[in-house]
């Protein structure tokens, strides 16, 4: 977690794109609740598309946002496939399983406005994927 | 860091690199030594924004200046359209107007102490807060919706949902013109509907105070404030529906801007001419959520007028003084050309004599309401002939925060805020112990430390300041 003096924000690493998605997936639900259920039995799919990486990170972030703040479902887990479409941008496929809000026994922390793109970065080394987020909240 | 002092309150960042203007900010030695401690992180933003083509210079900020994404917390930028200036959602927010209201009353301080407690549990039930969905018992169609996105409070009022009174002390009488609906997407109405009326979480909240002092006698009685009397602070923006306009139009100018020739130092700073079909699109759309803002603090002042009748308090007024958005772009008249004003934690400060104002602030200017944190006070400010020369009519929003949520939360692990905030006589009534926490008042700079900086400068006139008594937080 990164320490943004007016909202919130986290650094990721994983050895694949599909697992930083995955991870941001994560990151979001430390944000959003103390104690994010591991395990849930509700299914749902999310397809985007983006021009690129970064947009695409924003796009899949504030999607699961809108399905804990606005849908009632915290996805607990997550199946994806990322593709590369030429001239096209990247696009995401995902199967979630996930389980209802519930707030008190989650520890519930509060609303996120947006993932934003303020020194927002998805790149890649010889240690694999890294990526920084900042979200309003 | 390059600037240079102006004024005891005032410094100036010279235009270097990309920058197409100065820049300007307002800071106490406190604020000056808060800004070097976070390495001038904030003042970088302000650079930035200083870059965007079409700028009036100068770039500015308020003395609440904080870090942001994009513009810094506290940043004013006017842009000329017909020098190619350009409109930028992620300058105005993504919780489009954000704003306060504040309601006032006679009722005496030791007349409500008496009735507190069951005040406080009123207004936790009456006023829906954290996350979900409103009170059952209001619902609007999407048509009804519709009308508020054009229309902003009024309807509600025509419904009952407030007096008539009410839209003469909001900003723009609670309507900004250009709106239209059809500007916004399916998934904004979607996430709007339940939550008309709703408070929202984080750094929203509502607030029952009394006036602790009056620094302005000739404008706290214009304005209705007496010393004892019992105000009502309202802290909420447009909810979901705005976090959708902002996302959805974030991403469409960044795809738009480099087709204008606009070279983005942020990808959040993501801009289009004012004057191209984007830029139309936006402040058609922002225009929609600003009026839903404009109503859902309607609809709250409503709910609250209600709890506040639940108690014994019916035969009592719960009087609007005025209505004021922080985050917002608009077409305003600055040194006789027309510009647009971004107001990113901002508020406008219209001085003595503007037009829009309620004919009984008009010798005085426009209210100026300044949350603190929640364990100290808050300020009423008017607006000054020095804001409209100087600022575009533009003024403080807040205390600013000075400590990360995660560092207050840390702070707070081992202790009890809520405990501590009833031995100071202040009852919080909140969904979750989190957003109390981070709420904390050590989290936040003291906003008299805001205030002397912007009274100082000439940029707001100090009339008078609130103690809490019930904070509700969602």
């Amino acid at each position: 977690m990164l320490d943004h003096t007016a909202d919130v924000g986290f650094e990721l690493r994983a050895s694949t794109l599909e697992e930083l998605f995955d991870e941001a997936r994560r990151a979001l639900l430390m944000v959003a609740f103390e104690r994010p259920p591991q395990a849930g039995a509700d299914e749902r799919g999310i397809q985007l598309s983006a021009p690129d990486r970064e947009t695409l990170l924003v796009r899949w972030l504030n999607e699961l946002t809108y399905l804990v703040q606005d849908a009632g479902f915290v996805p607990t887990g997550a199946q994806i496939r990322l593709q590369g479409t030429a001239g096209a941008g990247p696009s995401l496929k995902a199967s979630l399983i996930g389980a209802p809000v519930l707030l008190e026994e989650y520890g519930w922390q509060g609303e996120i406005k947006s993932a934003t793109f303020h020194g927002l970065d998805v790149s890649n080394d010889d240690e694999g994927w890294h990526a920084r987020v900042i979200l309003d909240v | 860091m390059n600037f240079e002092r102006l004024g005891q309150y005032k410094y100036r960042i010279p235009r270097e690199g990309k920058m197409q203007v100065d820049a300007a900010f307002y800071a106490s030695e406190k604020i000056l030594d808060d800004l070097e401690a976070e390495d001038y992180a904030s003042l970088r933003q302000l650079q930035n924004v200083a870059t965007l083509p079409g700028i009036v210079e100068p770039a500015l900020t308020m003395p609440d200046i904080h870090w942001g994404y994009g513009f810094p917390i506290g940043g004013v930028a006017a842009f000329d359209p017909k020098e190619g200036g350009i409109v930028s959602p992620g300058g105005v927010g993504f919780d489009v107007n954000c704003g306060v209201r504040l309601l006032t009353s006679e009722i005496d301080r030791e007349e409500l102490e008496l009735r507190k407690d069951r005040l406080a549990d009123a207004l936790y039930e009456a006023v829906p807060s954290g996350m979900g969905r409103g009170r059952t018992d209001f619902r609007m169609s999407r048509e009804e919706l519709a009308e508020v996105l054009v229309e902003g409070p009024a309807p509600l009022v025509e419904r009952g949902f407030g007096e008539a009174e009410d839209l003469g002390h909001i900003e723009s009488g609670g309507k900004l013109s250009g709106a239209d609906p059809g500007a916004i997407s399916a998934r904004a109405y979607e996430r709007g509907l339940p939550q008309l009326g709703t408070l929202g979480s984080g750094n929203h909240f509502l607030e029952v105070q009394y006036v602790d002092e009056v620094y302005d006698e000739q404008a706290a009685e214009a304005f209705g404030l007496r010393e004892g009397w019992v105000t009502v602070l309202i802290h909420s923006g447009s909810r979901g529906l705005g976090h959708q306009v902002c996302q959805e139009y974030v991403e469409r100018f960044l795809e738009a801007a480099p087709r204008y020739g606009v070279e983005l130092v942020d990808r959040q700073l993501a801009a289009a001419p004012i004057e191209s079909p984007e830029g139309e699109d936006y402040l058609r759309a922002m225009a929609s959520a600003a009026n839903f803002a404009f109503a859902n603090r309607q609809l709250i002042s409503h709910f609250t007028r209600e709890a506040f009748a639940s108690v014994g308090f019916e035969e009592r007024r719960l009087r609007l003084l005025y209505d004021l958005a922080h985050n917002n772009a608009k077409f305003e008249m600055h040194a006789g050309r027309e510009v647009l004003v971004h107001r990113k934690g901002a508020t406008r400060a219209f001085g003595p004599g503007t037009a829009e104002l309620p004919e009984e602030y008009h010798s005085v200017g426009q209210p100026v309401l300044v949350p603190g944190d929640m364990g100290r006070y808050s300020f009423v400010l008017a607006g000054t002939e020095g804001a409209m020369r100087e600022t575009f009519g533009s003024s403080a929003h807040g205390a600013g925060r000075k400590m990360s949520r995660r560092k207050a939360k840390k702070a707070a692990r081992d202790r009890d805020v809520v405990g501590e905030m009833r031995e100071k006589g202040i009852l919080v009534r909140a969904a979750g112990r989190a957003t109390v926490d981070e709420e904390m008042s050590e989290a936040y700079k003291d906003a008299a430390d805001v205030i002397e900086a912007t009274h100082g400068a000439g940029i707001g006139r100090r009339v008078a300041r609130l103690r809490p008594l019930i904070v509700v937080k969602g």
